[in-house]
């Protein structure tokens, strides 16, 4: 498994377009702060004003307005790292040694968490420098309550894009996984299943589907609401890993 | 051990309504290099990919080294495979290529094993570009060096000559010369007879999904040889005739009644009338020439009937 995850992580490491993906990120995050601040407006339910935010509200507020560029990142990257592998046939190189079906999953999915690491800390820095050029402000808040939020974020990202591997993997096609994985990422499901859980009962299950929960805001001082977050990332994350890896371990390699 | 390191059983695997493989069997013993030739969606591949272990089969058993790999996948562990024209990133150079195959298969010396690959397969001088700026000759060579980095013990090679032209052919067939004189067992499928012929050393012809005959190179070659056939009351009593009275000992006997004479410089009306002269009715004599690829055509062409 070791051996796969190497040989993943240099693939990812050597890739130029990567490099050039997450400057084009960081130019994209720091312009919308830019435009944030030309179009400021308080914040509609605490009256705040974006430009007097600390980072973990900014964090929170960026990521419930829907299309979340690091959705959309993680979606496109997730696609593309699995898809470029499966058309070029190079799991055929590998896939005869000892228990590759599984690990070679495995090690995609901690490929996907490496990167998911990534674009929030890459988000992080480019939220400072934005923050710090637009709005004068860099505070970060409290470092227990942004280590939690950021935690809790990252486990919910990462549960995220390996949902968008299962879909990559069984649809073996790399556009239709794509727009897939951006319907995903859109809420598209999550807003649907809301309104018609909103017309048929008064229970409030649909907050518990993984994007309804990444667009939430929530108080991570509040046990419940970190339980909630912790628990819909491990829910989906465990259930999906486990879906890809019995899916591989039982698919017709082309 | 005995000396098949391959066998599959009944091996079957349909896709929805198709069998694309139906109860083949085979077996391959090591140091073989097994051609499996069959028309386009004869199955080739997929019974390739069976064997490799990239498809499951829907019944049938596949035994390699002795052990059913149904309850041992560690097995496909010593098998190279190149199926299909994939395998390869096309914007990594060669070098890069192996380099991520070395780094999942663990090696150490990865850098030596490396150029030692491309050597072996002629390229180290070419290790730096780009795969897709290749000739197809070129990505078929690195792909084959590709499936040689685990040292496999089996090398799988599905329509390694397509697309290339006579040169690439012709360095393609060297190298499985050379692999294996190495004692590499080597399993390669082609619809190009002519080109395997010159190749293998023991042939299954598939068809719809079944293998309609199982040849060596002996064979093939004897029954694609000119000859003369003669069909006799008695075979055996004629064979003495064509011994003793043509001086003919170039003949195989087929069965009671059919003979095969492959020394066709002896004329036909020759030997008929000393047949005759000796009391042996001859039913009929033909002078019957046979290419590789009429014998393969005879064979697939007509639904897969064969005519012995």
């Amino acid at each position: 498994m070791i051996n796969l995850l190497k040989m993943d992580l240099n693939r990812f490491f050597t890739n130029k377009i990567m490099y050039v993906l997450l400057l084009v990120f960081i130019a994209c995050q720091v312009f919308g702060i830019f435009m944030l601040k030309q179009y400021e407006q308080p914040d509609g339910q605490g009256e705040v004003l974006i430009s007097n935010m600390n980072e973990s509200e900014f964090i929170q507020m960026m990521l419930s307005q829907t299309p979340s560029w690091i959705l959309m990142y993680i979606a496109v990257f997730t696609v593309y790292f699995y898809m470029s592998e499966y058309n070029a046939g190079f799991y055929k190189n590998y896939i005869s040694i000892k228990n590759a079906r599984r690990n070679s999953v495995i090690s995609k999915i901690l490929m996907l968490g490496i990167f998911t690491l990534l674009m929030f800390f890459i988000m992080i820095i480019a939220d400072l420098i934005g923050r710090s050029l637009f709005f004068q402000n860099a505070a970060f808040g409290g470092f227990g309550y942004f280590a939690r939020l950021v935690a809790g974020q990252i486990l919910l990202h990462w549960a995220f894009s390996v949902v968008v591997l299962c879909a990559a993997m069984l649809i073996k096609n790399a556009i239709p996984s794509i727009v897939t994985g951006i319907i995903l990422g859109l809420n598209v499901i999550g807003i649907a299943a809301g309104a018609l859980e909103s017309l048929i009962s008064d229970t409030n299950l649909t907050s518990y589907l993984l994007v309804n929960t990444i667009v939430s805001i929530k108080d991570f001082n509040h046990t419940a609401d970190v339980i909630h977050v912790a628990g819909v990332a491990i829910i989906f994350l465990v259930l999906f890993s486990i879906l890809a890896v019995k899916y591989k371990m039982k698919e017709d390699l082309k | 051990m005995s000396s098949e390191i391959i066998e599959v059983k009944q091996l079957t695997k349909q896709f929805k309504l198709k069998k694309a493989v139906n109860n083949v069997d085979f077996k391959i013993r090591k140091g073989d290099i097994f051609g499996l030739i069959g028309p386009n969606g004869s199955g080739k591949s997929t019974l390739l990919k069976m064997i490799g272990g990239l498809i499951y089969p829907t019944s049938g058993e596949i035994h390699l080294f002795d052990n059913a790999v149904e309850r041992n996948h560690a097995y496909f562990e010593r098998m190279g495979l190149l199926i299909e024209d994939t395998g390869i990133f096309p914007h990594y150079s060669a070098y890069k290529n192996l380099d991520l195959t070395a780094i999942s298969y663990g090696l150490k010396n990865r850098k030596k094993h490396i150029h030692d690959l491309l050597d072996l397969v002629g390229l180290d001088k070419s290790n730096k570009t780009k795969v897709k700026n290749y000739s197809m000759g070129m990505k078929q060579r690195l792909r084959i060096a590709i499936a040689l980095m685990g040292s496999p013990d089996v090398l799988i090679l599905d329509e390694p000559i397509n697309g290339l032209d006579p040169q690439g052919i012709s360095e393609i067939r060297k190298l499985i010369w050379d692999l294996n004189k190495t004692g590499i067992t080597i399993i390669i499928s082609s619809h190009i007879l002519e080109e395997l012929s010159k190749v293998a050393t023991k042939y299954a012809i598939l068809y719809h999904g079944k293998v309609i005959e199982n040849i060596t190179k002996e064979e093939l070659l004897l029954q694609c040889e000119d000859r003369i056939e003669i069909e006799v009351d008695e075979a055996e009593m004629a064979v003495l005739i064509l011994e003793n009275h043509l001086g003919i000992y170039n003949y195989k006997v087929m069965d009671d009644r059919i003979i095969h004479i492959y020394d066709t410089a002896s004329g036909s009306q020759q030997i008929t009338k000393k047949l005759a002269e000796n009391n042996i009715y001859v039913h009929s004599i033909s002078k019957h020439k046979q290419t590789l690829e009429q014998y393969f055509l005879e064979r697939t062409g007509n639904g897969g009937e064969t005519h012995d």
